[in-house]
């Protein structure tokens, strides 16, 4: 297989079964090389599905649209619409005027640690029910002063004990403790590995993660705060760290170890969450939103367009995986497209290197869910 | 980062022209805020303004020397129903470069009769030195200052005599101390 040649037309010709291998493009092949995958399996598992046979399913889907509009986007939707909140920058999520006049209480203890993840759900949904009229600055501010009896404790809790201001990308140490992970991380390098509000072992650096639920709890209850303290960072030439100034939020901060995991988890790449969800439905419509927030260029007939307009039934399969074909597609065009404007080679390598590895993710559990192959 | 974790050794290194504006230059060890005067924007000085917004005195005060946000100057107000009753100490405070994550250097700059601290001033304190934490404030440093007078601990002493003296003789102690604070902190 890796002697196929590279002059191999980019887009599916003969649909016959020798002919498969020229499905993929060559930067896609040489891509994948470079990510260390085996092309076989992608070939077999993802693009078999597109025989002729389905182009007539194809042509029928206008009509299944209507039908199931209603019954089959409920659950998607509200999946999407949290992701998509989660991707927006605090700047766009709409002012947060929760009625949390119920759960005053127990609320301080999402800073706790694992059982907030209900409620933060929670939150979101709220978030989106509320009207979006208000500027989330002005917004902020009515939550300050009316709304939230409880924003003074909030603030208190949700604050990092060594900057003393709202925690910034927290880190949960073992002990239930957060900080912002920049702080801890500091508090770990100068005063030893020990929990600064307890004094417990911390056992290890690496594992020092942002405590993601905390931490979108954070950007929803003081949006101004957050941005305020990003710009602080981004911009003033962040001390010796390397900042590479992509438009993105992307790396405000690398610092060590923790480079690789931050650009992970808060560039919204679709791939990690691609493998959250167990449907690679929620992956295309997540795509979906990935393309339309990075303004990329369209090259042909864009897929997401159709996941816009259509919403299938569960059970059409082969439906899916002609479409979730043509995604993968986009995913690359999008993928190889940016660089050329914006990003480093590096960054390139990378990109790829993760779309490759979802595609893969994606065809082996399109294979263990026993598809036709 | 720089600095040790040590205690400064030289005694009162900052008594002289101290208060006076803009003199954050001057000689002694690392000064952190370089050019820019009090209007630091690094993280320990955002950390410190921020501390003093928070303060809330109640029978102790803090508050920066001159215009010198590094450089405090604190009262304590000698805790009733111990000999310092109704003495005010002055106490002098100097925060690291790297503040949170050292901790601030705190002396008496009013003479105390008291076994944890010595005639230069200097405290005896687990959190002033290795019990550090970037978690507490100078709130709470303050707090368990003034702990420390009410209660001496004369078994980790800096003043051998005091200690020996508060062990053997406390009426006699307590009865020096007294006149100290009547002497020295009104």
């Amino acid at each position: 297989m890796a002697s196929s040649p590279r002059s191999a037309p980019s887009r599916p010709g003969a649909a016959a079964k020798d002919g498969a291998a020229g499905l993929l493009s060559p930067r896609f092949r040489s891509a994948a090389a470079l990510a260390g995958w085996d092309e076989e399996s992608l070939l077999a598992s993802l693009v078999v599905e597109d025989t002729p046979v389905r182009e007539s399913r194809r042509k029928r889907r206008p009509s299944t649209t209507a039908s199931s509009s209603a019954g089959g986007s409920a659950g998607s939707r509200s999946g999407t619409r949290k992701r998509r909140l989660r991707r927006q920058s605090p700047v766009k999520i709409p002012p947060v005027v929760l009625a949390l006049d119920d759960d005053d209480a127990d609320k301080p203890d999402t800073v706790a640690d694992g059982k907030s993840e209900m409620k933060d759900v929670k939150e979101d949904v709220k978030v989106v029910d509320v009207g979006e009229k208000e500027a989330s600055g002005s917004g902020e501010k009515a939550v300050a002063t009316g709304n939230l009896p409880c924003m003074d404790r909030l603030r208190e809790e949700l604050s990092c004990a060594i900057c003393l201001e709202i925690c910034f990308e927290p880190s949960t140490t073992p002990c239930g403790h957060s900080f912002c992970m920049k702080c801890l991380k500091i508090a770990a390098a100068k005063c030893g590995k020990r929990c600064p509000k307890c004094r417990q072992l911390i056992s290890n650096s690496r594992t020092c993660t942002i405590n993601t639920v905390l931490w979108n709890t954070i950007q929803l209850l003081f949006p101004a705060e957050v941005e305020a303290r990003r710009n602080s960072i981004s911009s003033p030439s962040s001390s010796k760290e390397d900042v590479n100034c992509s438009p993105q939020r992307s790396s405000s901060f690398s610092q060590g170890g923790g480079g690789g995991m931050r650009t992970r988890s808060s560039s919204s790449s679709f791939i990690t969450e691609g493998r959250t969800r167990s449907s690679y439905r929620a992956t295309s419509s997540n795509t979906n939103g990935t393309t339309r927030s990075s303004n990329s260029r369209r090259g042909f007939v864009m897929a997401s367009q159709l996941v816009n307009t259509r919403s299938t039934v569960r059970s059409d399969q082969s439906e899916d995986a002609v479409l979730a074909y043509r995604l993968q597609q986009e995913e690359f065009m999008n993928a190889f497209e940016e660089p050329e404007q914006e990003r480093q080679p590096q960054n390139t390598v990378s990109t790829a290197r993760d779309n490759l590895r979802a595609m893969a993710s994606r065809a082996i559990r399109l294979r263990a869910r026993g598809w036709p192959v | 980062m720089s600095s040790s974790s040590s205690f400064p050794t030289s005694r009162f290194p900052f008594a002289a022209g101290a208060g006076a504006p803009g003199g954050g230059g001057g000689g002694s060890s690392v000064r952190p805020w370089g050019s820019s005067g009090g209007t630091s924007v690094s993280s320990s000085g955002k950390r410190i303004q921020k501390e003093l917004m928070d303060l809330n005195a109640s029978d102790c005060s803090a508050g920066p020397k001159g215009d010198n946000l590094y450089h405090w100057l604190s009262t304590i107000i000698g805790p009733e129903g111990t000999p310092y009753e109704g003495g005010i100490f002055f106490l002098d405070i100097v925060f690291p470069p790297d503040y949170p994550f050292k901790p601030p250097m705190v002396t008496f700059k009013t003479r105390i009769y008291h076994c944890n601290i010595d005639p230069a001033g200097k405290v005896h304190l687990d959190i002033l030195k290795d019990g550090w934490s970037p978690a507490f404030t100078i709130s709470k440093v303050l707090l368990a200052i003034k702990d420390v007078i009410s209660n001496p601990d004369p078994y980790t002493p800096l003043v051998m005599s005091i200690s020996r003296q508060y062990l053997t003789d406390r009426t006699k102690h307590d009865e020096i101390a007294a006149e100290w604070t009547m002497r020295f902190a009104r």
